[in-house]
């Protein structure tokens, strides 16, 4: 589905139609103050730009559940889901955000099941809920039950029950177009406004430029960055890159969640369940090594605790190779489900059987299965407050950047802080999504300019946004041109570099790119890092893949779903994705939550009770932690 | 059969139905700016009408030769050819394990999903006189693909094994294997595939009415919850010989997203539902072929479930007529 044509000008366009950006529409087009404005004859214009038909948005591929306080089961208070989240967090989540996140997520639930979403259910009908890690009563006393679910498919259930609704209020969507462009001014004393969008429309491959007084940010996590990832091939961090490509900063970047289950070669999770049942680790002398690191909590460790244990035993040498490339590196563990007995495995763990069976070929009652981590979550993204308003944080203090708004994976509210706990993405997506679109509701209806007809939209002023597609449809038309029409006999540099890596580099394409990026991000970034493995891999990134993303071109001229020319704007994001990462990882000079720094081990809340903001040239600057209700303890389990 | 022998490599030569569109002629753009007036629509005219031409083009087979493990999907393969080959082919992919719903293809002319298809179940040797077991020369794959599989262990090493892949029939093809399922979706909208709650909501001490879930236990639960896990991929809609896209039947996905409110305790809009259905392009235009149901990625019987709505509709119509 695409627009028939665009606006003149868009009163709000929001970027991305997973939970995030669906919530958001949802929250605008069904406020009051969006009513109103109807009634008096103002109809705000808004588009939802996606590079994906919405349906097939990697929301859907989350099977956990949404935590809620709900007390279906348990009896349960949302002081202490908010205590949990904070813990999870390591103590860097904001307190004031997960407050709201605690508070709202009920009527967050409640709201989805009005909306559709067939969530699993007791037997007197409520929504029924389950355990997932982390989350207790009475402070961490013991677990409860606060995680709502719809069998194991609670995002696809979601996912589908947001956009029917938006179906039903007759949101227009612009369907797989790719924004390569956020344009945004920047006044003499430093005051940044929104203007708009350069987008592709991949159907037609032609570049627009789209004006537009507020625009929402909601594209998703960067899994893409690591080979081995559970997220889907289009989560390659764009809007996070749109942002710093925009002078804009990232909060928090160098905290990703990895799980410590992926199926080798493919990434795909296998559910916690398999080690809750009996399922054990063993390295390749056939050791089972949990209980060396995590003694009293073996194979059930927490997340971050046993993927660092995977890794460091691949580090000593004690990794086995993905049978399926016996040849390749070490780095995988085993996963031993062949005590549990075949009875068992048929009845607790049909999926994970499943997945073992389709994606590896193997057996899991007789065969060992290969696992290693795998990169599941971006805690950090584009600094966001709690109606989604996206800041710079400049001297000591956010200043907002005007009509631009972010949501989601890609946003950073902090409420995951350097550790997310489980059921809290699809809460903080749907929640904060929906926040966003009521407070832009709010500011479109004061904003005079707002649903005003064609003839009296004075003041349009497109400059920027004519000038940035311009640009763009430049890059495009030489993207498309064949690699060798361009040589260019002064550009020394490149030829010299072309000659270094010899032939094979002249024929380059970004699939082979984000493959090579995402290996080196694995070697250096992956689970664990230290000061020498952050500088080999900018210094890679330095003097090899950058310069190949720019050096990329389409192999055909056609611009028509030119598949390819988007996995090259795609892999130059992740290229600058990854510097800022890497450059934020290594200023964190401490351990906390999902980063784990050989070289400084311990958490260090004298120096990094902060959280890092960062730009494109890598500078970092710090943002104090608010803390309003539980002060930093130490993160026991 | 031992792992080692699933999971043996071996040489595959993918055959690929390719498209590339012409581009636009710069005598027939229709308008300059994009930011016309309504009235001057630079995408001009009625979507409808570009639909029924085919597109313009250029249509070739192409092969790709490559070394792959016997477990590996459909889509690892195109993954790698994308890589290592020829990034130009076009193919629509994104989760790579089932639940995006976006890699629908003709796999050996079946539809089904690449990131599903594994190479074991889809290769087959490249002889044209090529019969199975019982005789006959295959022409489509059965329900149960494993079940019929090749022996791989009977065969000749030197045997040319291929996989023909095109884009999903039944929707024209945008290009390679990437086909336009607008129509689909937009089926799926007109039928208001959104819940329409019948309001029996709880009521808090306080009179608010948000506050709770509208209650359904799981035996209501279990009537609809196969029906909503469609991940709209189109696959029954390429197996159906009645359904071609076009205007004549409104197509077993967007049946199926009726029959997923028909069934579900908490809405309260069946009666406008099946009159929906009653329409020439509804209940009337299915054929009960049941092809839609081989391949449902969700394991959706797609043809019982349609059979079942279709009943409803018929019952409803006569009870109308009654009137």
């Amino acid at each position: 589905m695409s627009p028939k044509q665009l606006e003149t000008q868009y009163d709000v366009v929001i970027v991305g139609a997973g939970a995030a950006g669906l919530s958001a529409s949802l929250g605008l087009v069904r406020s009051d103050r969006f009513a109103q404005m109807k009634e008096e004859g103002r109809t705000p214009r808004i588009l939802v730009i996606s590079k994906l038909q919405p349906l097939r948005s990697h929301t859907g591929s989350a099977e956990g559940g949404i935590a809620a306080s709900l007390g279906s089961i348990d009896h349960d208070d949302w002081h202490w889901h908010f205590y949990d989240t904070i813990k999870g967090s390591d103590w860097l989540a904001d307190q004031d955000m997960a407050e709201i996140l605690a508070k709202e997520a009920p009527a967050t639930v409640i709201g989805l099941e009005h909306d559709g979403v067939a969530f699993s259910r007791t037997e007197d009908g409520h929504i029924a809920q389950r355990l997932f890690g982390g989350h207790t009563a009475e402070f961490g006393k013991q677990p409860v039950r606060r995680t709502a679910y719809a069998a194991d498919r609670i995002g696809h259930q979601i996912l589908h029950a947001l956009w029917q609704q938006c179906v039903k209020e007759g949101v227009e969507f612009a369907e797989e177009w790719y924004v390569s462009d956020l344009v945004v001014e920047r006044d003499g004393n430093g005051h940044t406004t929104a203007r708009g969008l350069v987008v592709i429309d991949t159907h037609s491959g032609k570049v627009h430029g789209v004006n537009a007084r507020n625009i929402v940010l909601a594209t998703g996590g960067a899994g893409r960055l690591f080979h081995t990832t559970s997220n889907s091939w289009d989560l390659t961090g764009d809007g996070m890159a749109l942002a710093l490509e925009a002078g804009l900063q990232l909060e928090d970047t160098e905290f990703v969640q990895f799980h410590p289950t992926g199926l080798a070669h493919t990434g795909i999770l296998l559910s916690e369940a398999a080690r809750g049942e009996g399922g054990r680790l063993l390295n390749a002398d056939g050791e089972h090594f949990m209980d060396r690191y995590a003694p009293g909590h073996g194979d059930l460790a927490a997340r971050d605790v046993v993927s660092r244990s995977i890794v460091a035993e691949v580090d000593a040498g004690r990794g086995v190779a993905d049978p399926k490339d016996p040849n390749g590196p070490k780095d995988c563990v085993w996963l031993d489900l062949t005590g549990i007995g075949e009875q068992t495995l048929k009845e607790k763990l049909p999926e994970v059987c499943d997945t073992v069976r389709e994606y590896a070929g193997l057996d899991p009652a007789h065969d060992l299965i290969p696992i290693k981590p795998t990169a599941h979550y971006t805690m950090g993204g584009i600094p966001i407050t709690a109606d989604g308003n996206v800041y710079e944080w400049v001297d000591g203090s956010r200043r907002i950047v005007d009509g631009l708004y972010a949501a989601g994976e890609c946003s950073c509210v902090s409420v995951h802080g350097a550790n997310r706990l489980g059921a809290n993405s699809l809460l903080d997506a749907c929640l904060f999504g929906s926040r966003t679109g009521a407070a832009i509701a709010n500011a479109i209806a004061d904003d005079p300019m707002a649903g005003v007809p064609d003839e009296e939209l004075i003041d349009v002023d497109s400059t920027a946004v004519d000038d940035a597609a311009d640009n763009r449809e430049r890059g495009i038309k030489a993207l498309l041109q064949p690699a060798n029409a361009d040589a260019d006999d002064n550009d020394s540099d490149a030829d010299n570099a072309d000659d270094a890596n010899g032939g094979a580099q002249t024929d380059d394409n970004p699939y082979r790119l984000m493959a090579d990026l995402g290996a080196l991000m694995e070697r250096h970034a992956a689970v664990r890092c230290d000061h020498d493995g952050i500088a080999t891999a900018l210094a890679t990134i330095d003097d090899t893949l950058a310069p190949r993303a720019e050096r990329l071109h389409a192999h055909s001229d056609t611009a028509a779903y030119n598949q390819e020319l988007t996995a090259i704007l795609e892999a130059r994001h992740l290229v600058t994705l990854a510097t800022v990462m890497l450059a934020a990882s290594d200023a964190r000079e401490e351990s906390r939550g999902s980063l784990y720094r050989t070289d400084h081990p311990q958490r260090d809340d004298e120096r990094f009770l902060a959280h890092s903001m960062v730009t494109r040239d890598r500078g970092v600057a710090w943002q104090p932690v608010t803390i309003t209700a539980y002060p930093p303890k130490a993160r026991q389990y | 059969m031992t792992n080692a022998a699933v999971d043996r490599m071996l040489t595959v030569t993918l055959r690929v139905s390719r498209f590339t569109p012409k581009p636009e002629r710069p005598g027939r753009r229709r308008g300059g700016s994009p930011f016309g007036s309504r009235s001057k629509s630079p995408f001009g005219g009625d979507a409808a009408a570009g639909r029924t031409n085919r597109a313009r083009g250029k249509r070739w087979t192409q092969e790709y030769t490559l070394d792959v493990h016997a477990s590996d999907s459909v889509l690892d393969c195109l993954l790698t050819v994308k890589r290592e080959q020829d990034p130009s082919l076009a193919f629509r992919y994104s989760c790579g394990h089932g639940m995006c719903g976006s890699d629908a293809v003709a796999i050996n002319g079946t539809p089904t999903l690449l990131c599903t298809a594994k190479v074991r179940d889809w290769v087959r040797p490249d002889t044209p006189g090529f019969v199975g077991d019982d005789g006959f020369r295959p022409t489509g794959e059965p329900v149960d693909a494993d079940a019929h599989a090749l022996d791989l262990d009977a065969l000749d090493p030197d045997t040319t094994l291929v996989i023909e892949l095109a884009a999903l029939p039944g929707f024209p093809t945008q290009r390679d294997l990437i086909a336009d399922i607008d129509p689909m979706l937009d089926q799926i909208r007109k039928l208001e595939p959104y819940l329409k709650a019948s309001g029996d909501l709880q009521v808090t001490d306080e009179g608010k009415i948000n506050a709770f879930e509208y209650l359904q236990n799981p035996e209501q639960l279990a009537r609809y919850e196969l029906l909503s896990n469609c991940i709209a991929c189109g696959v029954c809609e390429g197996s159906c010989p009645v359904y071609a896209g076009g205007d004549a039947f409104v197509g077993p996905a967007a049946m199926i997203a009726a029959s997923r409110f028909i069934n579900d305790s908490r809405d309260g809009a069946t009666a406008s539902r099946l009159t929906a259905l009653m329409e020439p392009d509804g209940a009337r235009a299915c054929q009960s072929v049941r092809a839609c149901s081989m391949h449902c990625p969700k394991g959706i019987d797609v043809g019982e479930e349609l059979w079942q709505t279709i009943q409803k509709v018929d019952a409803a119509r006569v009870s109308s007529e009654a009137e």
